[in-house]
């Protein structure tokens, strides 16, 4: 199951794609292509146990 | 090598990573994702003066790849825009299972070179890129299996530890060629005294590829030419072209690390001059 803060968005604000890019509403910011795969918990990965952003803003809410 | 092939005006050779996995168009809208953009950059670094290009695979929206059929896109767009440049794949891969990381390797034809890296590697604040040895063995086999020639990323000086007993292992073809790695986090840090420590360090007979992230991509590749080192240069390791300006191509940056290596007295190799060096068939 992929980060509940995972978008897919096809500009930014500042700059616009041919194909939708990942983007993190929790920091919101576009998100590295490496760390889209943390993000979409591809491989062996996984955003809960991986991803700092995921874990700090979840601790908040 | 050292300061005596400096003297002598040994050719270098110059490799351009076109676009890496880490970061995308998100942080520079210059580099190149799709085949079609990498074929083209490929062309152009070539007519810089870059004899290998250093290639990974990436999906339409720039996310990583390591499938073959995406590796075997990006080689045929190389090839068809190309001359005669040597293709390097990357086997790197923070996070996915060794098997994957074979899958760059069985193109056909396969790559000419590829990466191999020597150890773990720490990525954002919760992953390891572990490259166990067994994997580090595993991948060396299948490259001697396809007649590719392994280029051994030294992350740091513990990585030239890893070198050693590599070719302690297993049977490694002449010459050993290893690329010295400077940078943040994990990588050695970037200081003259520490590249020099690791020219000191390296096996016997070694050849030495020399790689600075980031502002230090310059530099670390001017004391690559002094010391009788080759360079890489390219957006994989450095989006900018001095700071504050993002660099428009991957050419820029070849054009300029060209530029330094014939002030100081080294010509750049031609493809044929780094097939030779590098005991390429």
């Amino acid at each position: 199951m992929a980060c509940p803060y995972l978008e897919y968005r096809s500009a930014d604000g500042h700059a616009s794609f041919d194909h939708e890019r990942a983007y993190c509403t929790a920091s919101s910011s576009l998100v590295q292509p490496m760390r889209a795969d943390i993000c979409n918990d591809r491989y062996d990965l996984d955003h809960e146990r991986d991803c700092e952003i995921y874990r700090a803003h979840a601790e908040v809410e | 090598m050292g300061y005596d092939d400096y003297l002598a005006a040994e050719p270098v050779i110059v490799t351009a990573a076109l676009t890496g996995g880490v970061h995308g168009k998100e942080a520079n809208p210059n580099l190149p994702e799709t085949p079609a953009e990498i074929g083209r950059a490929a062309a152009k670094v070539e007519a810089a003066g870059a004899s290998v290009v250093h290639l990974h695979a990436r999906r339409p929206n720039g996310e990583r790849s390591f499938e073959t059929a995406r590796f075997q896109e990006i080689d045929d767009a190389v090839r068809r825009h190309t001359d005669d440049v040597i293709i390097q794949h990357s086997t790197g891969g923070t996070g996915a299972p060794d098997d994957v990381r074979h899958q760059p390797l069985r193109t056909d034809p396969p790559p000419e070179m590829a990466s191999l890296d020597m150890g773990p590697l720490n990525r954002y604040d919760r992953l390891t890129s572990e490259n166990t040895r067994a994997l580090v063995d595993s991948l060396h086999a299948e490259m001697v299996d396809r007649g590719i020639k392994p280029e051994l990323e030294a992350f740091n000086d513990g990585h030239l530890n890893e070198v050693r007993g590599l070719l302690d292992r297993r049977d490694l073809a002449d010459p050993v060629y290893a690329t010295l790695i400077f940078g943040p986090g994990t990588l050695a840090p970037p200081t003259p005294g520490n590249f020099l420590n690791a020219v000191r360090n390296l096996p016997e007979g070694a050849l030495f590829n020399t790689l600075g992230f980031g502002r230090h991509q310059l530099p670390f590749a001017a004391m690559g030419v002094l010391f009788g080192g080759h360079v890489r240069v390219g957006l994989e390791d450095n989006v900018y072209y001095e700071r504050g300006e993002l660099a428009e191509s991957n050419a820029r940056l070849v054009e300029r690390v060209v530029r330094v290596a014939a002030e100081l007295g080294r010509p750049v190799a031609s493809t044929a001059e780094a097939r030779a060096i590098l005991g390429l068939k």
